[in-house]
């Protein structure tokens, strides 16, 4: 009982979450109001946070678990939360490994920005680029009127020799990314420091060019913007927001003919017509079987359609499935696949309640990647290589696969995104009488949508969606 | 509500990140600017209803995503289009010189039964900007391009200050007009056909 008391008496969970990312006063009336409230008891809070570690700092990563499902991450700890729900430090890690690994991570960013400070000398200059740098054949463009803040500055240009090809397409990218960066959370009184905004700049522009098969496509800043914010070493928060590009670049690979986030939008689909198959026929004679209204939520993870705040509570929810997947290998990784098999089976239904179901069992699947993760450094290319490992064996396991048609691994987002369009249910059925009004009715709820509510519904979903599919298995079989 | 459909207009707005496409249709939808827009992420739209010549219509304005790799969400976003709005800055030369492909690109995802006639509007977006001192593309030169695709109508415009975008638009309805099949439609029996007519593109919407 005194224990209790002196949770609610806890100064720390009196802070009010819009105080520690203000908004400026004159966007106020237009920003999304936030919900959520950190909670005495629930809300992992920085003491918690604490005693969640032993001695020699390794983590009881269960027990932080419960507590971020519960109630979120309070704002102070949420960097170093984060780094672990994103799955940058192993749990069973000791501080002193940990130090050790930011260290090199430190060191390795370092290197990869001087790489690119060499190739444009904005990077790290405190500015950021919004204008075209240079011509599609490598041709550098002049700006005379460039804005201040601007330049085209960089030794290679001036010396005549042509720029190798991946050099190009990198400097293609740098004014799209100032564009962005000068547009994202412009409400936050954070940005309005130039020094923030060119630091997530430089964040995304080192990133394109580790990652060539995406580079930067837009969207990628909105989701890079709340861990440069949380992250106080610029390092940190680029190892940190390359987790999470893992978790979500199949989304931004885009060919002439499609973008990534449409697989996903088919899996939306498919639930849509497991769980609510009149809403889905609705939508299908409007035109909108392909579900493209719903692009944006799945691209920038809510962020449009929350609050700030709301949306990191969102994440950190969410990103708990992967995170739960770890414990469970961990148990499971002794047993034979035939075993796994009929586990998986048991485990759909076992696990409803605590988002492992799907994530679990496609887990199981990459189990060998999953721990190289926790365990292998970070670098990129090595594990776009074992990705490829990963996928054949991946199509191994689909044909003895309980879902033959799951290709992807299905995220908790899509299952909000589910549960967004089923609270609409009613208005979608009656008053949508065309593609426009679909969008209309969902824009309308943009920022009115309750992150907690959101999550606690996608999971009945989820539900409903994991009975409707082992009950199809079980008649199959 | 059986004719609501057949008097929506629906407009697509295109051209690279940044130029102000978002802008342009928030200055002539809710009369206002803001510094605080986002990138479009995919696609949105607005709504605006619009009297020409005594008739009613329900413009329906698709803003896009600028970046060209969202372009093959265009086959989706552009069907059923009867007018398409190319915007550009007139302080970015990159943005004008790539009106053209947003132009052939729009033709070939949009797939219009009549693409040598589908009516486009070319807006020049930005001019406010240092007084016009930053400017890098001349109405001269622009007007020489739109010339030269079909007389496209031309308008230099200022999303932020509100300069030209009234009139913009408008021209921007009455060609998405003149692209809708009559029978298709919701019309009194007193078509203005003489009004239609004296809107060819070679002639009117001037700036």
């Amino acid at each position: 009982m005194r224990l209790l008391a002196c949770c609610y008496n806890d100064p720390e969970m009196q802070i009010d979450p819009d105080t520690v990312y203000p908004i400026r006063p004159d966007c106020r009336d237009d920003a999304p109001k936030t919900r959520f409230k950190p909670r005495p008891g629930l809300t992992l809070s920085p003491r918690r946070w604490k005693l969640l570690h032993n001695e020699e700092g390794c983590l009881d990563i269960a027990g932080m678990i419960k507590r971020v499902q519960r109630g979120g991450v309070h704002p102070t700890i949420k960097g170093e939360v984060w780094e672990f729900l994103l799955g940058c430090y192993d749990p069973k890690s000791t501080t002193e490994q940990r130090n050790q690994l930011r260290q090199q991570r430190r060191l390795e960013y370092e290197k990869l920005k001087t790489k690119c400070r060499e190739m444009d000398t904005t990077v790290g200059s405190g500015r950021v680029i919004t204008m075209p740098v240079i011509t599609e054949d490598g041709q550098p463009i002049e700006n005379p009127n460039s804005d201040g803040g601007t330049s085209v500055g960089s030794e290679q240009q001036t010396s005549g020799a042509p720029l190798p090809k991946e050099v190009i397409q990198w400097k293609l990218l740098l004014h799209q990314i100032g564009l962005d960066v000068n547009r994202t959370d412009r409400v936050l009184v954070y940005y309005e420091s130039q020094e923030n905004l060119a630091r997530l700049w430089d964040i995304l522009a080192v990133y394109s060019w580790i990652d060539k098969d995406i580079g930067y496509c837009q969207g990628m800043s909105d989701l890079c913007s709340p861990i440069s914010i949380i992250l106080e070493h610029e390092a940190d928060a680029f190892w940190c927001f390359e987790r999470l590009m893992r978790r979500v670049r199949g989304n931004f690979i885009s060919t002439s003919t499609s973008i990534g986030v449409r697989a996903q939008l088919t899996t939306l689909s498919s639930i849509m017509k497991s769980v609510d198959p009149k809403l889905h026929e609705h939508l299908e004679n409007l035109d909108g079987g392909e579900y493209l209204f719903a692009f944006r939520m799945l691209m920038v993870l809510f962020r449009r359609e929350f609050s700030f705040v709301d949306t990191m509570y969102l994440w950190e929810v969410s990103c708990l499935d992967k995170i739960s997947c770890f414990i469970v290998i961990n148990v499971s990784n002794a047993y034979s696949p035939v075993v796994l098999e009929i586990c998986v089976g048991l485990c759909m239904r076992h696990y409803c309640y605590n988002f492992k179901t799907l994530q679990l069992m496609w887990s199981m699947e990459y189990n060998p990647n999953l721990f190289s993760m926790l365990e292998s450094d970070t670098g990129i290319s090595r594990e776009t290589t074992k990705d490829e490992g990963v996928l054949k064996q991946c199509g191994k396991f689909e044909r003895k696969s309980l879902q033959a048609a799951k290709k992807d691994e299905i995220p908790l987002s899509i299952f909000v995104v589910a549960s967004v369009l089923e609270a609409r249910n009613k208005k979608l059925l009656v008053e949508a009488k065309g593609l426009d009004d679909v969008v209309k009715i969902l824009n309308e709820i943009t920022g009115s949508l309750d992150a907690k509510k959101a999550c606690r519904e996608a999971l009945q979903i989820h539900e409903k969606y994991l009975n409707t599919v082992s009950f199809r298995f079980i008649h199959k079989s | 509500m059986a004719s609501r459909r057949r008097m929506l207009l629906k407009v697509i707005i295109l051209g690279d990140s940044g130029v102000g496409k978002t802008s342009l249709m928030n200055q002539y939808v809710n009369k206002r600017f803001s510094n605080q827009y986002k990138a479009t992420i995919g696609a949105d739209f607005l709504t605006k209803e619009v009297q020409i010549d005594d008739r009613l219509f329900t413009l329906q304005i698709w803003d896009t995503a600028g970046q060209e790799r969202f372009q093959s969400l265009g086959v989706a976003f552009y069907r059923g289009a009867d007018c398409c709005v190319l915007v550009y800055d007139v302080n970015v030369t990159k943005s004008f010189e790539k009106l053209n492909n947003w132009r052939e690109e729009f033709l070939i995802q949009a797939s219009p039964s009549d693409p040598e006639n589908f009516p486009f509007v070319v807006l020049g977006n930005k001019i406010d900007v240092d007084g016009g001192n930053s400017r890098t593309v001349s109405e001269k030169k622009a007007k020489a391009w739109c010339a030269s695709k079909g007389n496209i109508p031309y308008f230099e415009t200022s999303a932020k200050e509100g300069f030209n975008v009234e009139a913009a638009f408008e021209c921007i309805a009455r060609n998405a007009i003149k692209n809708e099949p009559e029978e298709d439609m919701y019309l009194p029996d007193t078509i203005d056909v003489g009004g239609a007519g004296r809107q060819q593109r070679s002639s009117g919407c001037e700036c």
